[in-house]
């Protein structure tokens, strides 16, 4: 009786499996044997384009013209490998005739031999020899050269806020490349999509990503919780307080950021200080020269670190491991440092704290919401989790940090108006006019000659590049804004890395994070964090200048970028 | 019975002020009330995320640990002492405070020799504008000391700085 009514069954659905089948078969005919006819008839011309020095040249215009003809038959841009296929007409071919053109590119024309044009038309395909593209220093170049180098001097002089500054250049950018070049073509700079595909987003994303997941854990007062702890578990023994400041900032800073880590301890900083009796300089210096350093070890620690990590693809585990050693070392030789050059201060601490500025210590030193210390704190250990474990899943640092400050916005603090508050657009519209500035300068060449420069300089060798790179870096951050100089000094790093041996291990990046970190000791107007501590300090009644802090900076920056530049040498 | 106004930081100059202060409260048993501005200008600096009003409540922690130092160096020398803080534009305050509290006497802390001299002038400069303001009498001690002996005071109707 069941058997009767399975083959009931199946006599129904019969028809729609036989239905099936043939559809399947249908499908399968019509997908493999055009493919087989399609790779016998297509005739096609491949190759790539490249500059002077050998790199690929994205974006060039390869147009193909057959039998003299006017109008190309097939045209292509080269890709970001410079590569670049053209397909053939079915049409009878007397004649080859290739055009490369690219703006800040002298044009090149491939005109196919007999030979050549016998194996395209026998052997149904050619690939081209690289061709090679002439830069052309136009009056875009001069321009956009001009408009980079005047951005640079406005950031470095404090003549406009940074941001401005970058935006001016951009519409500046701009209006030379439309309004200039309608007027002369060869003032043409970039277009505005050609502008928007140097923006790197991922930064963007990691950068805003990581604003609102701070932005949440800065209220809940563990900054100024672990300061106080710092105070109490050194029970009145400054050397000990200094140690452990100093190592919980380099955390801190490494795993969040720097200017907000010392925006909250420096005051209960001040406070400790000065109820111990010492100058609160000599708490405030170590603190903040450890933050500036602790930043270089991991991805997030510092803008820079996310722009070289995004630039290269280099992961959270790639900065962990090949920085963070290095980071400890340098950490080692600060404290040092910094103990013996305050230790007449340390001398005079006193271990009697009065009970009422005792009591406003811990006041000013508990935790104001216990709850959402505890949301926070799992929601960035998950967070942690995926920036770690998350390139197994093909996730993105700017994808994790995009996770986890939703996440913080989902279950900690869902006042989404009063975070976007705290989100700095001015540092993201900063980002994104400087990638279109550095983009520019991409575009007319100047990046690719000063590339070259640096190359003709250091030769073949690893050593002389990667001192370069790190104390130049170094130097540079002590006087300019390190993000610009960084953005600026990617292009020529990847250079310096495709074509000196053995530096395909990234060591150069490593160095360009070690220089430009570090270099954020150097002067009092380096980093962000050096003027905010100063501005904190000087309103406690203890003003740092500029010869002040190049005082304790200038060795400490000697000290810990010579560290970091033995551990890269080790290490690499 | 008058009321001394001493705006003051922290510093080493500051003490020395607050000292001055506390010298000239105890001598003429004057009402002694020290003062702090709260500004976050230095956030300009800070291009990362940040709340604002956590900040502002952060420096006023400090502001009020800093005037608790101080009221307890009155009290060590005997001179009962108050503080006020308060935030924005310091002159404008300061100028705020004296008219609200009936101040008869202000009291500024010298610059420290880091600040140098165009600090020094900014505040003897400041110091003119607020008695031609309040009418009331501003002495910086330290820098007093060369040209009078003594602070000056509201019934000697002498030229401020």
């Amino acid at each position: 009786m069941s058997s009767l009514r399975l083959l009931s069954s199946l006599r129904r659905f019969l028809p729609w499996l036989a239905l099936a089948l043939i559809a399947g078969l249908w499908a399968a005919a019509q997908i493999r044997p055009p493919q087989a006819a399609q790779a016998a008839a297509v005739r096609a011309i491949a190759g790539r384009v490249v500059d002077e020095q050998g790199e690929p040249v994205e974006h060039v215009e390869v147009r193909l013209y057959i039998n003299d003809e006017r109008e190309p038959v097939a045209h292509a841009i080269s890709q970001g490998d410079g590569s670049y296929v053209l397909i053939l007409p079915d049409d009878d071919v007397t004649s080859l005739r290739i055009e490369f053109t690219r703006a800040h590119f002298y044009p090149v024309t491939w005109t196919a031999s007999l030979r050549e044009l016998n194996d395209v038309l026998d052997h149904g395909g050619l690939v081209l020899e690289d061709t090679v593209l002439k830069r052309r220093l136009t009056a875009g170049f001069w321009a956009a050269t001009l408009i980079f180098v005047g951005m640079l001097v406005i950031i470095a002089t404090e003549r406009l806020h940074n941001t401005l500054a970058a935006l001016l250049a951009v519409a500046v950018l701009f209006g030379v490349s439309f309004v200039g070049g309608a007027i002369e073509p060869s003032l043409f700079v970039f277009t505005f999509e050609q502008a928007l595909r140097h923006v790197d987003f991922e930064v963007i994303f990691l950068l805003l990503g990581m604003m609102i997941v701070i932005g949440v854990i800065e209220e809940t007062g563990i900054f100024q919780w672990l300061a106080y702890q710092a105070y109490r578990l050194s029970k009145g023994k400054v050397w000990l307080l200094v140690i452990i400041l100093m190592g919980f900032t380099a955390i801190a800073t490494a795993l969040l950021d720097n200017v907000t880590t010392m925006l909250l301890i420096s005051p209960i900083t001040i406070e400790i200080a000065l109820a111990m009796g010492i100058n609160p300089l000599s708490l405030l210096m170590p603190a903040l020269l450890a933050s500036n350093v602790g930043g270089l070890s991991t991805l997030i620690g510092t803008p820079v670190n996310i722009m070289i990590g995004s630039y290269e693809g280099l992961s959270f585990n790639d900065f962990l491991f090949n920085l963070t050693p290095g980071v400890l070392l340098a950490e080692a030789g600060l404290m040092v440092f910094l103990l013996l050059w305050y230790r007449k201060e340390y001398r005079k601490a006193s271990t009697r704290i009065s009970p009422t500025l005792l009591k406003r210590l811990e006041e000013n030193g508990r935790i104001r919401d216990p709850l959402k210390l505890r949301r926070a704190g799992m929601v960035f250990v998950g967070l942690l989790g995926l920036f770690i474990f998350g390139a197994q899943l093909h996730l993105t640092p700017a994808i994790s940090a995009i996770i986890g400050a939703v996440a913080m916005l989902l279950w900690v603090h869902q006042d989404i108006k009063q975070m976007m508050g705290v989100v700095d657009w001015t540092t993201l519209i900063f980002f994104l006019a400087l990638f279109m500035v550095i983009g520019a300068v991409q575009e007319v060449g100047l990046i690719s000659l000063i590339a070259e420069a640096v190359g003709r300089v250091v030769g073949n060798s690893l050593t002389v590049a990667l001192l370069i790179v790190i104390w130049t870096s170094a130097f540079f951050s002590g006087v300019i804004d390190n993000i610009p100089f960084a953005a600026a000094m990617l292009p020529v790093v990847a250079f310096l890395t495709r074509n000196i041996p053995g530096a395909q291990n990234n060591v150069l990046y490593y160095g360009l994070a070690v220089g430009a970190d570090m270099g954020g000791n150097g002067t009092l107007i380096a980093s962000s964090a050096n003027l905010v501590v100063a501005g904190i300090a000087e309103r406690a009644g203890y003003p740092v200048t500029f010869k002040k802090f190049l005082k304790v900076g200038a060795p400490a920056t000697l000290i810990t970028v010579a560290i970091g530049c033995v551990w890269l040498f080790l290490h690499f | 019975m008058g009321k001394i106004l001493c705006s003051t930081r922290g510093g080493e100059a500051s003490i020395r002020t607050q000292e001055e202060a506390i010298r000239r409260a105890k001598e003429t048993s004057d009402e002694l009330i020290f003062f702090y501005v709260t500004d976050v200008e230095f956030l300009a600096f800070a291009n990362y995320a940040l709340h604002s009003d956590l900040v502002v409540s952060e420096m006023d922690r400090m502001a009020e640990f800093l005037m608790t130092m101080a009221v307890e160096r009155a009290e060590k020398a005997g001179v009962a002492a108050t503080y006020l803080i308060r935030h924005g534009d310091f002159v404008e305050e300061l100028r705020r405070t004296i008219e609200e509290e009936g101040i008869t006497l202000v009291i500024l802390g010298q610059p420290s020799e880091e600040e140098g001299a165009f600090r020094l002038a900014e505040l003897r400069a400041l110091a003119q504008r607020i008695h031609k303001e309040t009418g009331v009498a501003v002495w910086i001690p330290g820098l007093d000391e060369d040209a009078e002996d003594k602070p000056p005071t509201e019934h000697e109707d002498q030229e401020p700085l």
